[in-house]
């Protein structure tokens, strides 16, 4: 080969001395070496990248860190958020670069997934509550408790326990919850008022705010507004990776849960009750939006949808009057239902150390103070304060109050399971089965924990 | 002697520059084609889930479990094969007849054929979306001008009989038309000579096509069926956009089942024990096809 290399080098020489090499070597021998020259540098340059990123010396700060972070917003708003806590980071750790990579809230886990196994893992991501018990078994996540208890400033006793409750084993802490959000009504109030209806904060402040009040006012927007749904599904993803978020509010508010112990509560009278009332209003009264279908609240297809704080960022634009109200009573009272997502750390990625130290300075108390716009924090000391009923001016306070503070303080999230993934496909399969109008409810219930039971058990 | 040196080396080099040339290509099969055919071989033997690196051998346990344990794997196959026994037929006669509709120099017959075409170079992709689009229950076009007719159509992506049915159609129409035009290619070649014997000897057009033309379209028609149930075992994208494998199940096919074992429920091991059968379930299939083709195809050399 060096004898090849030197040889090709005289390619470039004056063409006379080229013609009388191609007189002596027959074209055939020719294409051969130059093709092993091409083959030569081909893999000497596959070598020279392969080693390229020796590991980063301890403390070595002059040493560029790229770090990647996995979101599933891909809101312009949240975005520039981030990005913004990022820069702020870079002030004082000039070395260390973040970007934040969206992956679709629906494909997340199993996209998040891939990465890890596949040799291109992140550095750290945003983690579902669905998936905590399964990523932290797996020994996906990294055990960040020492970076963040070993920082006095960062004030680790300031997280509210059952906040973290998901997220540690004993000592060991694998994520910061950064959203603990209550699920909320949001409406819109312009249609109520031209419907000649009480809103739903009217209807909760005379204490009549049930499942029912709002199955009627949607029978009644609907039947006045052709084209447009009275309800819709948290994001219209109530028939597919929301059921739960969709059911299980309704579900509680009748007293019932989606499982506790080990087994299948979901067929119970409760659960039966409250799941046919959503399926009266997509069927009987034609108020919700249908498997399917496109009914988009934000853009005032829909007249009310369940909704987090985050999503105020999409109402920036909105050409109607809208307010949030919290989830209506039931039987059972009004219990809240939160979901929670926390930043981890994956052990597989290129930089945990570093990634770990920026997750700490992004669930500080400053950074969380900002993040509370969106995302409603775990922070005793940001939710203490009236921090959060002014976290984000679109929303007025006392509709925030009433409906995320309240909600934050006793909202409960789903059960969890280490085995949820499996879980969730096996219930979705039977959950299927609910929509179509002659659906028996109740039966179909019972297939959901026929199926899920052999799970559940421990 | 002599002379026979320098042409053997004249040849050796020769081979080492047709090697060479091949090499990016070889290198890109083996690294990216049976290295991981090989590996799916092995990971089969295992149980290994793709959050944990943890990998531990279990011999032949995971066909056990396929095929004594898994109840969704018999509604998988079963699913295979109402897809399979949908599409197959519907595909090749639509494409047969289509072919001898537009063999003739009818007027506009370019404009057909390329309508009918147009399908197989459409992005899978756009072509899965705009049919989910089309086919909703209450605002899909398909129901909308159905209920012009006073039909109200059911929620096809979403009720089990009706989703399975959707995408077996949407599934032909996207790919009739490369078999189309197959059939055109061969029967352009058919020899006339055939055909005008026939008329010669008073054959009516159904006499003609079921004894002169059916039979010499028999190697084309094998190698349709050939690529089309293979094709019909491997449909991924289609399910993956269209229905995801619902509702309840209804059209979780194999390939989709692989993923669906993988990428969801994380278990990789058992996917390749899949990947495997699904390997060995086409290779039977083709090879039985093979095998009957000398009972069909008479004129074959």
């Amino acid at each position: 080969v060096q004898n090849s290399v030197q040889r090709s080098a005289t390619d470039a020489t004056p063409p006379s001395y080229q013609k009388g090499i191609a007189m002596i070597v027959p074209p055939a021998r020719q294409l051969a070496r130059l093709l092993l020259v091409a083959l030569a540098l081909l893999l000497a340059a596959c070598g020279a990248a392969a080693p390229a990123s020796p590991p980063a010396a301890e403390g070595d700060a002059d040493t560029p860190v790229a770090l990647r972070m996995t979101v599933w917003t891909g809101s312009e708003a949240h975005l520039a958020l981030l990005n913004g806590i990022a820069e702020a980071y870079r002030a004082d750790h000039p070395n260390v670069s973040v970007q934040f990579d969206t992956i679709p809230f629906d494909d997340y886990t199993s996209k998040l997934t891939i990465q890890l196994a596949g040799g291109n893992p992140p550095d750290a991501g945003w983690i579902l509550e669905t998936t905590a018990p399964a990523f932290i078994d797996a020994g996906v996540l990294a055990d960040i408790g020492g970076t963040l208890k070993g920082d006095e400033s960062y004030d680790y006793a300031d997280l509210s326990a059952p906040a973290m409750g998901l997220w540690t084993r004993s000592e060991a802490v694998y994520g910061v919850p950064f959203s603990t959000s209550p699920f909320v009504l949001f409406y819109n109030q312009d249609m109520f008022e031209a419907a000649g209806l009480q809103t739903p904060n009217e209807l909760q402040a005379a204490g009549a705010w049930t499942w029912e009040a709002l199955a009627d006012a949607a029978r009644t927007i609907a039947a006045e507004n052709p084209g447009v749904y009275g309800f819709e599904t948290v994001d219209n993803a109530g028939y597919s990776s929301r059921i739960w978020h969709n059911l299980v509010p309704i579900v509680r508010a009748y007293g019932g849960e989606a499982w506790a112990d080990g087994t299948c509560t979901m067929a119970s009278p409760e659960a039966v009750a409250a799941v046919q009332l959503y399926h009266d209003m997509v069927y009987v009264d034609q108020s919700a939006v249908p498997p399917g279908e496109q009914g988009d609240f934000y853009t005032g297809a829909s007249a009310m949808t369940v909704g987090q704080l985050s999503r105020v960022s999409k109402l920036k634009d909105a050409t109607f009057a809208w307010d949030i109200a919290p989830l209506p009573a039931g039987p059972a009272g009004q219990p809240a239902v939160v979901g929670q997502a926390a930043l981890g750390v994956f052990n597989a990625g290129p930089h945990p150390e570093e990634a770990a130290d920026f997750v700490a300075f992004m669930t500080n108390k400053e950074n969380t103070a900002k993040l509370a716009q969106f995302f409603p924090p775990a922070r005793s000391s940001v939710l203490a304060t009236d921090a959060m009923a002014t976290a984000n001016p679109a929303i007025n306070p006392q509709s925030l109050n009433g409906a995320i503070v309240t909600g934050i303080e006793q909202g409960v999230v789903l059960p969890s399971h280490s085995e949820f993934p499996k879980i969730d496909l096996a219930a979705r399969a039977e959950f299927d089965k609910l929509w179509s109008p002659d659906a028996d409810v109740a039966a179909v219930l019972g297939g959901v924990c026929a199926a899920i039971d052999p799970l559940l058990q421990p | 002697m002599q002379l026979s040196l320098p042409r053997r080396r004249a040849g050796r080099d020769e081979a080492v520059a047709g090697y060479l040339l091949v090499a990016p290509q070889l290198a890109g099969f083996l690294a990216f084609v049976l290295g991981p055919l090989l590996a799916v071989f092995w990971f089969s033997l295992q149980e290994r889930s793709l959050l944990s690196p943890v990998v531990t051998p279990v011999g032949l346990q995971n066909f056990a479990t396929l095929f004594a344990d898994d109840a969704l794997f018999r509604t998988v196959l079963w699913n295979s094969l109402v897809f399979a026994g949908g599409l197959v037929p519907l595909n090749v006669a639509l494409a047969l007849g289509l072919a001898l509709l537009l063999a003739r120099p009818l007027f506009g017959v370019t404009f057909f054929r390329t309508l009918f075409f147009a399908p197989v170079v459409t992005s899978a992709v756009a072509w899965a979306i705009v049919w989910r689009f089309m086919l909703q229950g209450e605002q899909g076009t398909v129901n909308q001008l159905l209920s012009l007719g006073g039909i109200a159509g059911p929620n096809w992506l979403r009720e089990p009989g009706w989703a399975m049915a959707a995408v077996i159609v949407t599934r032909v129409l996207k790919g009739v038309g490369l078999n189309m035009l197959i059939f055109l290619a061969a029967l352009k070649d058919l020899p006339q000579d055939y055909l005008d014997a026939a008329r010669v000897d008073g054959a009516n057009p159904w006499q003609t096509f079921r004894h002169i033309t059916l039979p010499l379209l028999a190697p084309t028609t094998l190698m349709v069926l050939v690529i089309t149930v293979i094709g019909s075992l491997k449909v991924f994208d289609h399910i993956m956009l269209m229905t995801e494998g619902g509702p309840a199940n209804a059209t979780l096919v194999l390939v989709y089942y692989v993923y669906y074992q993988a990428f969801r429920n994380f278990e990789l091991g058992y996917a390749s024990a899949l990947a495997v059968v699904l390997f060995a379930l086409t290779l039977a299939l083709t090879l039985l096809q093979w095998s009957l083709r000398r009972r069909f195809v008479y004129n074959e050399q």
